[in-house]
């Protein structure tokens, strides 16, 4: 099925939203396991993606479309019971908001673009602060 | 899409100057002539794009060959991102096939490739701020690229910002 511009845009901007609904709700759990400058470090990301994720809400609205609800909860891709694993989960998470925008760095006008490949550069920061090991094509699960 | 783009501007260039020369001589002296054809095209925008980011990668897999024996402590960490870059210019190269014809001129990498200082907190610093540049120049040049190049350039930009923190955290151990 071809998808018309604005479909593509606003599939795009749902999956981006998808990927901050999820990094909001897991940092509620990496912040659970962290104290001190951890702990605040965490709830300063939690904020940038909530606050990211309030925008895509907004801008898939100022479409006409309905923007994806939260879950309730969501599958996290692992067990977390200490500091270490809260970081490491931290860094799934930023990793999937860098693959969540990527769509929309192909999609939608210069301005918008621009905002999708930051967002990724600046969610690739942040896991690689987590104690992410380099990539070279976060992101992209096989270049083509 | 861009090769066949650029595969098919001489094809049709090469019909329409066979269709005019078949018109004969008379019809011509009253036309413009070849003129009529109007400007050769130029290089399409996308294979533009992508021999700018080639030769950007270029300049940063030679810069990192360079920075490896000068840093005897972190060689594992320069060596990894090295690679990284070597593994971008690659996919980057496997885009961009166009006949010898319309190959052009490589782009000389000098657009600020520093060379190396001697410290190896300078080194360090002088990697990362490139790595900067290059995300920085990625995001601008995606803005008006094809959907899959414009993916690709965004995961890479997002590599090569994600490479700063791994040169910090390599300076201060």
């Amino acid at each position: 099925m071809v998808r018309s511009g604005k479909q593509a845009l606003v599939a795009a901007l749902q999956s981006a939203l998808t990927a901050e609904e999820a990094a909001s709700y897991g940092y509620g759990v990496v912040g659970a396991h962290l104290t001190g400058t951890e702990f605040n470090l965490a709830a300063t990301d939690c904020a940038i993606h909530e606050r990211a994720r309030d925008t895509l809400f907004a801008m898939i609205t100022a479409l006409g479309a309905t923007p994806a609800p939260a879950a309730v909860a969501y599958r996290l891709p692992l067990v977390v019971s200490t500091p270490r694993e809260a970081a490491s989960l931290a860094t799934d998470l930023e990793l999937g908001v860098v693959a969540g925008y990527l769509d929309l760095t192909g999609a939608g006008d210069r301005a918008l673009r621009k905002l999708a490949a930051t967002r990724m550069q600046e969610a690739a920061v942040r896991a690689a602060h987590w104690g992410g090991s380099p990539q070279a094509f976060p992101g992209l699960a096989t270049p083509r | 899409m861009a090769v066949r783009q650029a595969q098919a501007q001489p094809a049709r260039r090469a019909l329409l100057a066979f269709t005019i020369a078949a018109a004969g001589s008379a019809w011509l002296a009253g036309c413009k002539g070849i003129a009529a054809l109007g400007p050769v095209p130029g290089v399409p925008g996308d294979v533009r794009t992508l021999e700018q980011a080639i030769a950007a990668e270029e300049a940063l897999v030679m810069l990192y060959k360079g920075a490896t024996g000068q840093l005897p402590r972190t060689a594992a960490v320069i060596a990894a991102i090295g690679a990284e870059h070597e593994a971008h210019l690659s996919h980057l190269r496997a885009r961009l096939i166009l006949p010898p014809r319309l190959a052009r001129t490589k782009i000389a990498p000098s657009s600020g490739m520093p060379s190396l200082p001697a410290d190896r907190a300078g080194v360090l610093g002088a990697l990362a701020a490139q790595e900067r540049a290059a995300a920085v120049r990625l995001t601008g040049q995606l803005a008006d690229a094809p959907a899959g190049l414009a993916k690709l350039l965004a995961s890479i930009s997002a590599s090569e910002a994600a490479h700063v923190v791994y040169l910090r955290r390599a300076g201060s151990s």
